[in-house]
């Protein structure tokens, strides 16, 4: 088996700490990263697999999985509530909030100050976004919740303005595929 | 009836009128064009004549083209985004009509213009089939793309396919009228530009009839993507309900997704303490490295703790402090045998050490106060220079 690709260092530093390789990634070394896997796809499995990581293929995206569990369902709960929160919180800011969507953190503190339903849920999340002004906790938010585990990255620094990765897709899936038990889907308000 | 007398004087109007005229048609969906600004453009008069020929028409300060010539300049422009259906129908109508009239016709020069006008039916219907395929087109992606509400989108979305499937039926009806309903007209018309007129409009409503069949395509794709939408965004939002009320774990199968998902972003960030080689610190490397990493282990020394230094013998002795008391029993003693009242007697009495005035006063009612069962408080006062005071005398 043919081991030797000058990317693969790379593609597993990336992906070993949890992390996502997009598509629609700015950082260009890191597009390029998805192209290898893409073409190479099938022998990066293999690889990857010997050393006790599944190569997952994602809607525009990789990312690295377990052959079998390493966390708890305790922590991987905890996790997926904190998704919850997230994406409920920026799908409020915006109906669009998907891969490729654009937006800045003065956007999203804009919106805060006109609805205050946006403004409740920020108040909610305080345990992920500290105390501190509105500005000050959307950053932190944003920064702690999007862009360090890569379902954002920062596009222009100017005007501070981020973009939504593929990986996003991910985390919004993830919540589509849970089940409600029927009965108790009815009983949910609109 | 028509305000204007021939098509002659039409055109010279709107010849002499172009400049505000394409002005006006240029701005008509950016806003209402003002009455004064008109008047920059053409003496006040001249826009009289046209108001008055219904070529414009002035709502209160505003100036519009009269809504037929709008029409009709946005169909010879090919700019209306109305998708109208029923003017395909009329013409399919008319053309019945006229193949009825032709047959019946004996003599041939009428007969010729029937079929004149027929094939100038037929073209119409080419043009404005094709036209209408187009708009419908574009104007499905405008309804997609720049729609911001979900539930207009479907609802436009939705009115947009009703469309298609009506412009659809017309290309059909059109189809079937040249190739069944009047087979007898197309087959005895012995003309060779109809025939070449006919060929043209069925090889365009093939296209057109190909080009709705993408349109469905792309409309039943565009409603199923914003129907999947809006149902993530209900679904998030169920979801959201649930978790705020503490029952997602308990109403959904949340815990057996994540039991199946084994993926590295659950875990902790993994550290990979390495041993270094041995066979690398051997090498001129290795050595400048362990160098490297020595200087820097240097600078981190932490200074020694200074010790205090150690206590002198003489500070550990006992040491005295005399401080001069004065006895409020000897005090009394005294009193009790002097003839004086108290305050007198505090005043004029020796003390071991110097006493000032308000001293003395707080000696006097101590004295008062200490012993007061074996004094006497008397009603009369007398008064010094600061106080007035009571006469204090020993019991008797």
């Amino acid at each position: 088996m043919q081991t030797s690709n000058k990317y693969t260092a790379d593609i597993f530093e990336h992906l070993s700490k949890g992390k996502f390789i997009c598509s629609n990634s700015v950082e260009m070394n890191n597009s390029k990263l998805y192209n290898v896997v893409d073409e190479d796809f099938d022998r990066l499995y293999n690889y990857f697999l010997a050393i006790g990581f599944v190569l997952e293929r994602g809607d525009e995206y990789f990312y690295f999985s377990r052959p079998e569990t390493k966390a708890t369902l305790e922590s991987k709960i905890e996790q997926a509530y904190k998704w919850v929160d997230v994406v409920d919180f920026f799908m409020s800011f915006d109906n669009g909030f998907a891969p490729g969507f654009r937006f800045t953190s003065s956007d999203v503190q804009q919106q805060v100050k006109v609805d205050a339903n946006l403004k409740d849920k920020l108040e909610i999340m305080k345990r992920m976004t500290g105390e501190g002004s509105y500005a000050e906790r959307i950053n932190s938010l944003i920064k702690s919740q999007l862009v360090t585990p890569g379902y954002a990255e920062l596009e222009n620094e100017l005007s501070n303005q981020y973009k939504v990765m593929s990986s996003f897709n991910y985390i919004k899936q993830l919540i589509v595929s849970i089940q409600i038990q029927e009965e108790v889907a009815n009983e949910i308000p609109e | 009836m028509s305000y204007l007398n021939s098509l002659k004087e039409l055109i010279n109007t709107l010849n002499w009128s172009k400049e505000l005229l394409v002005e006006i048609f240029e701005k008509r969906k950016q806003f209402a064009y003002k009455y004064d600004h008109a008047i920059e453009l053409l003496p006040e008069d001249k826009i009289e004549i046209l108001i008055s020929k219904h070529i414009l028409s002035r709502n209160g300060s505003y100036l519009e083209i009269e809504d037929q010539f709008q029409q009709f300049f946005e169909q010879i422009l090919e700019v209306n985004e109305e998708i109208n259906t029923s003017y395909i129908n009329e013409n399919i109508q008319q053309v019945k009509q006229l193949i009825n009239y032709y047959l019946q016709e004996n003599n041939e020069h009428r007969k010729y213009t029937y079929l004149k006008q027929i094939k100038a039916s037929l073209r119409k219907i080419r043009r404005i089939t094709l036209r209408n395929v187009i708009d419908l087109n574009r104007n499905i992606e405008n309804a997609f793309k720049t729609e911001p509400n979900y539930g207009i989108k479907i609802a436009k979305l939705e009115s947009f396919d009703d469309k298609r499937r009506t412009v659809y039926q017309l290309i059909e009806q059109t189809d079937k009228l040249v190739t069944e309903d009047e087979i007898t007209f197309f087959t005895t018309a012995l003309d060779e530009e109809l025939k070449q007129v006919v060929i043209i409009l069925r090889a365009q409503l093939t296209e057109s009839r190909h080009n709705l069949i993408e349109t469905q395509k792309q409309i039943i794709e565009y409603l199923n993507q914003v129907k999947y939408q809006s149902s993530v965004q209900e679904k998030i939002k169920q979801i959201k309900y649930l978790k705020d009320q503490f029952e997602l774990k308990a109403k959904t199968n949340l815990s057996s997704i994540l039991k199946e998902k084994n993926d590295v972003m659950f875990e902790t960030r993994p550290v990979y303490p390495l041993k270094m080689s041995l066979d690398y610190l051997q090498t001129d490397d290795g050595r400048q490295q362990i160098e490297k990493v020595y200087s820097k282990l240097k600078k981190g020394k932490k200074n020694v703790m200074q010790i205090a230094e150690s206590i002198a013998s003489d500070d550990l002795l006992p040491q005295t402090e005399t401080e001069i008391f004065i006895d409020l029993e000897e005090l009394k003693r005294g009193f009790n045998a002097s003839s004086r009242h108290l305050f007198n007697f505090v005043m004029e009495y020796k003390y071991p050490r110097e006493v000032n005035y308000e001293e003395k006063i707080t000696i006097f009612c101590q004295m008062v106060s200490i012993f007061e069962n074996e004094l006497e408080i008397k009603d009369n006062y007398q008064q010094d220079e600061q106080i007035e005071y009571a006469i204090v005398t020993t019991k008797n």
